[in-house]
């Protein structure tokens, strides 16, 4: 019944734990970003893990989950601030079973799991998405927005639309899932 | 537009059978199934229209603060701590001093507040910019804000009147709560009210003004209540307002609108809704609001009063200690026209080829065409099933004053749909179900079932395509191939009514106690139950035929 998504496998590198990563994605800074498998970038989209907070050696700059989508066209940038006179970055964590839609830009310091996010948005610097939260396509979500569990966001300045199914846990692990078994390499 | 199935609730009616899908009532009755409910007492489904509601707990939707429900009453449900609103967008307003050190739009909460700034302070949006000086609003100190503006908002003539409203009607209100308390006590026989919420005064006037008697409108009847203390009410002494009600005498909005410039000038009502009282129509004199505080909410059925939704206490919590869904009892459905011809790769040869217009089903249901469909049913038992599909006879479109032309044309049904007439099976659910697992989910070897149901198959349309019977089994799914004929001047969307009906064994010896792990009910004797239900499929619109054959027509 779920038809499947082709990609030319030349197209992707897959890591040993199920991750495929756009070979035309740019992934600044890998070494402090973790992907938790079977998380797919894809083609276009940015991830700026080179935006770490000064000092030497690695940190985790962005951290992302399984069953994770990084949609075409993303930009993942983490959240900066001037506190007490330093102008500091601050690492981005997303959760399990998240998709970002493509074009949409994200600046948020932490997301939960099972949260869904439209195509062209702005998710704001420190931005906090709870568990099972949706955000519309095309919501400018403003900086420091607080988007609770199982909510929809929705416009510009996004705002609280309506409160989601007590189900949408299972619809969109499900949905995540079966993403990524729908998304497979085409062999010529 | 993907095709779609949805499930009818059948509350809104008496009659179990739902409206045809053209009805306007239609959309009404169905939703999408993981937003039903499934009641195991009444053995029925039910939907966000036919629960009832409770509150379970208060949270901000901004600081996340669990409220308790004592300062819910006292706050006047919004948020007491430094949460504040943007009048003019209703984006999140943050606390600034008078002398911005930076040009950092830090709103988070506390982080900012400790920075030591100058008096006065004021809220201020780092979305569209709006500041509370604008409406002199200034704080000489960052904190305790709220309490500030609670003040505000307190000492409103509207408020005011509003407490002497309640004062006035106390001692009735405190008569008729305690009066319905005693009949929910004593009323045994009514589970319903055994739970009691704690009735109170504001909610025990609401419901005894509901229960009034209006002439010429029905009488609305909770529940008994016992007898009303009568007497308690007339004794209630004549209320004088101290408020003089403008009414629309008062021709100043009159004048505002006339002297307009812009409508941005006019309060929207999305800028004025949130308000406790009425407020003013001059977007520039709007104020701060402090925010609304959100709930979680217990859900009932509302026949048998049994739980159906209960949350966690956490309020960012999203697991549930009871969650009866109806996902878990009836069996999910998906549509879908058959994957058109890969254009990299040809899955091997068992892909069996669709005919064209089947193949761009999903993109154009051509008036005059034949499509095959396919239907997935997932079966979310521990015990395997038995599902028997029935079509509801699609009605023509109510049809417009040009019907006169061929009454007996305009009678007939603009589609049919073809479904395999016998029951199928599908598998029980496992644990051990993976989507690793499933490489080959996608539709092979058509004819090794379909030859099985195909001289039975056929249903209201009776053209029995080859399309039409069971597909695939796998694991807890099973795929059937149904058919649909569009006529040659048929036209608009393409739904039609489905009945599901299937049968289970209604005892499970596996899991007697975890009720959430087993949706199968429990009964004392093994037997064959059958539980039905109605859907609507949803296969797309009908692409009219090009008018060149207008003069066949007529
Ligand atoms: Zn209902
Ligand atoms: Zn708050
Ligand atoms: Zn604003
Ligand atoms: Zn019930």
């Amino acid at each position: 019944m779920q038809t499947p998504i082709y990609y030319p496998k030349a197209e992707f590198i897959e890591t040993d734990t199920g991750n495929k990563v756009s070979r035309r994605a740019t992934i600044s800074g890998p070494q402090n970003i973790i992907l938790g498998g079977k998380t797919i970038i894809s083609n276009g989209a940015i991830i700026r893990g080179d935006l770490k907070r000064a000092g030497p050696g690695h940190a985790v700059v962005i951290s992302l989950g399984r069953y994770c989508l990084v949609g075409e066209g993303c930009v993942m940038r983490p959240p900066y601030k001037t506190y007490r006179g330093a102008f500091n970055y601050y690492p981005m964590k997303v959760g399990d079973y998240v998709h970002i839609g493509a074009n949409t830009i994200v600046e948020a310091a932490t997301i939960g799991n099972h949260v869904e996010i439209g195509k062209n948005c702005v998710i704001g610097k420190f931005t906090i998405i709870k568990d099972c939260a949706k955000i519309a396509d095309n919501s400018i979500i403003p900086p420091n927005t607080v988007i609770p569990a199982l909510t929809l966001f929705a416009g510009s300045p996004g705002h609280f639309v309506e409160d989601l199914p007590e189900s949408t846990q299972e619809v969109v692990e499900a949905h995540t899932k079966s993403y990524y078994a729908r998304f497979q390499a085409a062999e010529r | 537009m993907t095709p779609s199935v949805s499930y009818h609730c059948p509350c809104l009616s008496d009659d179990p059978v739902p409206p045809p899908p053209n009805a306007p009532s239609s959309s009404y009755g169905f939703h999408p199934l993981h937003e039903l409910f499934f009641c195991e007492e009444c053995d029925a489904v039910r939907c966000n229209r036919c629960v009832s509601v409770e509150v379970s707990g208060y949270y901000c939707p901004n600081c996340l603060f669990e409220v308790p429900s004592a300062s819910v009453r006292a706050e006047k449900n919004r948020c007491a701590r430094n949460c504040f609103m943007c009048p003019n967008c209703r984006n999140t307003l943050s606390v600034v001093p008078s002398d911005p050190q930076d040009a950092d739009d830090g709103r988070s909460l506390g982080a900012n507040l400790s920075a030591v700034g100058e008096p006065p302070f004021f809220l201020y949006c780092s979305f569209c910019r709006w500041d509370s000086a604008e409406v002199d609003i200034t704080f000489e100190k960052p904190t305790g804000l709220a309490a500030q503006l609670q003040k505000f908002e307190d000492s409103a003539p509207d408020s005011l009147e509003f407490e002497r409203l309640k004062e006035h009607f106390e001692p009735f209100l405190r008569a008729s709560s305690s009066s319905s308390a005693a009949a929910s006590l004593s009323g045994h026989s009514h589970a319903a009210h055994a739970h009691a919420t704690p009735v109170n005064p504001i909610t025990a006037a609401a419901s005894s003004a509901l229960a009034r008697d209006i002439p010429g409108v029905g009488k609305y009847t909770p529940a008994p209540r016992g007898r009303r203390d009568k007497g308690a009410r007339d004794e209630i002494s004549e209320y004088r307002s101290r408020v003089e009600v403008k009414g629309t005498k008062d021709g100043s909005n009159v004048d505002f609108m006339r002297r307009l410039e812009e409508v941005s000038q006019v309060a929207a009502f999305g800028q004025r809704w949130a308000n406790s009282w009425t407020t003013t129509l001059h977007s520039s004199e709007l104020k701060p609001l402090r925010i609304p505080l959100h709930s979680k909410k217990t859900k009932r059925c509302s026949a048998c009063r049994h739980i159906l939704i209960k949350p966690e206490q956490k309020a960012q919590s999203v697991r549930f200690k009871i969650k009866l869904v109806a996902a878990n009892y009836i069996p999910a459905m998906t549509v879908a026209f058959p994957p058109s011809p890969d254009p990299i790769r040809q899955r091997g040869a068992g892909t069996k080829q669709v005919p064209t217009e089947g193949a761009s089903g999903a993109s154009g249901l051509q008036a005059g065409g034949t499509f095959p469909f396919h239907l997935a049913l997932t079966n979310p038992l521990y015990d395997p099933i038995h599902v028997r599909l029935a079509v509801q006879r699609p009605v023509p479109p109510p049809s417009s004053s040009s019907s006169s032309a061929s009454p007996e044309k305009a009678r007939r049904p603009p589609f049919a749909v073809s479904l395999p007439q016998s029951a199928f099976p599908i598998a029980a659910f496992a644990e051990a179900w993976e989507y690793e697992d499933d490489e080959d989910m996608f539709v092979g070897e058509d004819d090794e079932f379909g030859g099985l149901d195909r001289e039975r198959g056929g249903g209201a349309g009776g053209g029995k395509g080859k399309a039409v019977g069971v597909l695939e089994r796998r694991a807890n799914v099973t795929v059937v191939g149904g058919e649909v004929v569009v006529g040659r001047d048929a036209k608009g969307p393409l739904k039609f009514n489905m009945l599901v009906s299937y049968t289970y064994r209604s005892d499970d010896p596996l899991a007697e106690d975890d009720v959430r792990a087993t949706p199968s009910r429990k009964e004392k004797v093994p037997e064959m139950k059958t539980f039905s239900f109605y859907t609507v499929v949803d296969l797309g619109t009908i692409i009219p035929r090009p008018r060149t054959s207008a003069s066949e027509v007529v």
